[in-house]
């Protein structure tokens, strides 16, 4: 029922457009769009799976349904740290797949608008995943763009 | 059909459910009938009511060139109808012509229900069965339109059953009129209209309406809508039969019998109407000819017998059933949570345990009867491996029949849908390659007729199919001298023994017919057979004798969903083995020798057997919590053919699981080969993983 909801309010999507949830990886602050994200929940005891890359930590049960968690940190080729309290999942719905990503932290929801982006600096590594750029409250944000963050992951998965 | 609005759609998936139905008839129709050489006056009138009845909800969805050519069938079944003999000058020419109409049909079907439905021309098969509807009658001049061909055919058959004529005439006196309106909001008035009056016509000689023709115009509809059908009806045997087609008739509002010239009863009597009854009935009722002589009233008794048999079916859309088997599976898994609620541990809890065993028993009922609702029997696919051996047999002009056992056992649909494929591919390779030609056959003493057999049987918690054949059977000595050309041989020869050697054509890449065919050696090999019969956890062996023949064994579970399965732990990850795939567990004593190879593999003697030995914590990285074999528990895994132990910490206990497969994101991981089958959620919300005895056996 709870995704049944969900999926009704993501049908309207102007109230989604333009709107970032923020959270925290390794200090620095990123985003991704707010149409993506499912919910979050804490870090629970993942299963893992063998023979996968490294930065797929497993399997969890969100109500009955098996999804990945992937460690963020990792994926962003940073270093690996235990979970704290504060660590949350952050499970996002990409080409109708679920998967969960592990972050230090969310931070809040911020309205974005076009004006105050901008585009990432060319040949930077961070160009395959973040979109944009923009500034609040005097920090940086970097948006995190989903689909080209799991272009390989979900690629493979189409063949499959 | 590109606005095909909602209101349409229901209508579209029982026509599509019903028609699919229908053709699976007339092909089993065609094929018993073909092997006998004849048609019972019983399959001749089924062939028409099947034909009859596709043309008129083809037409009603207007499909126009499936109506046609459903109505060019019907049309040269009339024939036959009238006079059976005539099917003698064209039988071979006329079956072969019905399969292909029968397969044009269910190409458009399926074209229908993918949603990018473009009508295909069927006019060049239309020719052809109006070609043979014009030799059965005699060499008529060709001249003669087909739509004309008929009525002709049917004066002719007049002149030869009298009786029938002075029938009509003495009818026509009798006339009812009836006014019909259709439901509010069921739309397409014109059609159903239509629909009704070709209804009616199987009992009435002759109907006319007001207005006419409402097929030929979709504004009628209104007209309809608005003032009703007026249905003048003559000719007809009883007034009964009449208002009881009516009544019969889908999305009938009310109906009242109007005074016919001059007598004046009236009648009104509003009918509750049974539109949920749909499909499976519609094909039952008795839809005879339109024609004025139409059905001799004996032909007429024979069909009206068959309106008794009501079948109480009803059709779900599959994600429903999917969907009621997840909620099953969910409640089996709330149900060992709340059973196994680690704040219940320790406490003496009479009752409440009694109370347990009962929700268990009614959840254990509950799914079985889900599942059997799932059930489908092998039937269908059997059916559809009938055409394809005879398809290929003429065009390989080969000679070959297929025999089928077993056809009623019953398999879960997933399963079903994914076997179709696998056998459909072994019965062409039969065909293709094993069948010998018939001369060759005789050469070598074997009837010329060669055999195909597929027999299915129950056997425990699994299906056993056999594809067998008569043919060639496999040359060992020539299969293992390719295996080793291909660089497929992972061992001395000397040591492969004939069942391994046979097993090897199922490698990738292992193709022994150079020659590519029409029917296989397209590179889709027993490679890909094995990999979609694994993909449901079955398996296929087979055993050939060289000079006599070749039998494929495929073994499949009956379901895929619920387990009854061992959970184990290794460090922190929770395993589930099923428990079918489990012999024994056992600990490891002091006196029990442990065998070291030297490339790190470990071995242990069991009641004389030698088991390899699988450390799981080393094939997956994970951090036991014992090293040592004596101080964990070794589980004896077995598959067909061999045998292993698996080193786990400690068994957890023995849980029904919902096997629930990996989720989509990790398709590209080829975790089957690993060993493992799918997860599933225990009773403390953790998730385990499934694995498959026979992939880590084989892995060995």
């Amino acid at each position: 029922m709870a995704n049944d909801i969900l999926n009704t309010e993501q049908t309207v999507q102007s109230e989604l457009d333009n709107r970032f949830l923020m959270f925290y990886i390794n200090h620095m602050l990123y985003s991704v769009e707010l149409r993506y994200v499912l919910e979050i929940i804490t870090v629970q005891s993942v299963t893992h799976i063998p023979s996968v890359p490294g930065y797929v930590k497993g399997i969890i049960n969100l109500r009955g349904k098996v999804i990945p968690v992937i460690d963020m940190r990792l994926k962003l080729g940073m270093e690996e740290r235990e979970y704290d309290d504060k660590a949350c999942i952050v499970v996002v719905e990409i080409k109708e797949i679920h998967i969960g990503l592990i972050v230090d932290s969310v931070s809040e929801v911020v309205n974005v608008s076009k004006d105050n982006t901008s585009s990432t600096p060319p040949g930077d590594i961070t160009e395959k995943y973040i979109s944009s750029i923009t500034v609040h409250n005097d920090r940086t944000v970097l948006n995190i763009d989903c689909e080209k963050l799991f272009m390989d992951d979900c690629n493979m998965v189409e063949e499959g | 059909m590109n606005d095909l609005d909602t209101g349409m759609e229901s209508l579209l998936e029982a026509f599509i459910y019903e028609t699919n139905e229908l053709l699976d008839h007339l092909d089993e129709i065609l094929l018993e009938s073909e092997k006998a050489k004849t048609i019972s006056e019983n399959n001749i009138n089924s062939i028409f009511r099947i034909t009859h009845t596709i043309k008129g909800s083809a037409a009603m969805l207007e499909f126009e060139e499936m109506s046609t050519l459903a109505h060019a069938v019907e049309d040269v079944f009339y024939i036959i109808r009238e006079d059976a003999s005539k099917l003698d000058l064209v039988f071979d020419e006329l079956f072969d012509l019905v399969f292909q109409a029968s397969d044009f049909l269910r190409k458009e079907i399926t074209a229908i229900s993918s949603g990018e439905y473009t009508p295909s021309d069927a006019s060049s098969l239309i020719q052809s069965f109006h070609e043979q509807a014009r030799i059965m009658k005699g060499e008529q001049p060709a001249a003669a339109k087909p739509a004309d061909a008929q009525p002709a055919a049917t004066a002719e058959t007049a002149a030869s059953a009298p009786a029938a004529a002075v029938s009509t005439e003495t009818e026509h006196g009798r006339g009812m009129r009836v006014r019909v309106f259709f439901e509010d909001g069921c739309q397409m008035e014109n059609m159903r209209a239509f629909m009704l009056i070709s209804q009616l016509q199987s009992c009435c000689g002759k109907v006319e309406s007001v207005p006419a023709n409402p097929e030929k115009d979709q504004a009628l509809s209104a007209e309809i809508v608005k003032n009703g059908l007026l249905l003048t009806c003559c000719g007809y045997e009883s007034e009964d039969e009449v208002l009881k087609t009516v009544e019969q008739a889908l999305n009938i509002k009310s109906y009242e019998i109007l005074p016919a010239e001059g007598s004046p009863c009236s009648v009104q009597e509003p009918v509750e109407e049974s539109s949920q009854q749909a499909a499976v009935e519609e094909a039952e009722q008795p839809t005879a000819s339109a024609q004025p002589v139409a059905a001799t009233s004996e032909k007429a008794n024979t069909t009206a017998t068959k309106t008794g048999v009501k079948q109480s079916l009803i059709s779900v859309n599959q994600s429903k059933l999917d969907h009621l088997m997840d909620l099953v599976g969910e409640i089996v898994t709330a149900e060992s949570m709340v059973a196994r609620d680690p704040d219940l541990e320790g406490l003496r809890l009479d009752h409440f345990n009694k109370s347990v065993r009962e929700l268990r028993k009614l959840t254990d009922e509950l799914q079985d009867v889900v599942m059997s609702i799932r059930m489908l029997p092998l039937h269908g696919i059997f059916q559809k491996m009938s055409r394809i051996v005879r398809d290929m047999a003429k065009k390989l002009g080969k000679q070959a029949e297929l025999i089928t056992f077993g056809g009623d056992t019953e398999i879960d649909k997933t399963i079903n849908d994914a076997i179709a494929d696998p056998l459909m591919h072994m019965i062409r390779n039969s065909m293709d390659h094993a069948i010998e030609m018939p001369e060759e056959r005789v050469a070598k003493g074997k009837p010329s007729m060669g055999k195909v057999i597929l027999a299915a049987r129950n056997v425990g918690g699994e299906i056993l199919i056999d594809v067998s054949d008569d043919g060639y059977g496999m040359d060992a000595k020539k299969l293992l001298a390719k295996a080793k050309e291909k660089g497929l041989l992972t061992k001395p020869e000397s040591e492969y023994t004939e069942k391994e050697i046979f097993q090897m054509i199922m490698l990738p890449g292992f193709s022994t017919n150079k020659e590519v065919t029409e029917y296989s050696g397209r590179g889709v090999g027993m490679d890909v057979v094995r990999k979609n019969v694994e993909r449901v956890g079955g398996t296929i062996t087979i055993s050939s004798e060289y000079g006599k023949g070749t039998t494929f064994t495929i073994k499949i579970p009956l379901t895929l969903a619920i387990v009854d399965g061992m959970t184990l732990a290794i460090g922190d990850t929770v395993f589930t083995l099923p428990i079918t795939s489990i012999r024994q567990s056992f600990k490891v004593g002091e006196e029990q020798h442990i065998i070291k190879n030297s490339n790190g593999t470990e071995m242990i003697m069991v009641r004389g057997e030698c088991l390899p030995i699988l450390r799981l914590h080393r094939m997956y990285g994970i951090e036991p919590k014992y090293e040592e074999i004596k101080d964990g528990i070794l589980v004896q895994i077995e598959n067909s053919s061999a045998s292993a132990c698996i080193f786990a910490d400690e068994l957890l206990g023995e849980y029904q699981i919902v096997v629930k497969p990996f989720p989509k994101f990790f398709n590209k991981y080829d975790l089957k080969s690993e060993g493992l089958s799918g997860c599933s959620i225990l009773g403390d919300g953790t998730v385990s993983l499934i694995l498959d005895a026979n992939a880590l056996i084989n892995n060995l």
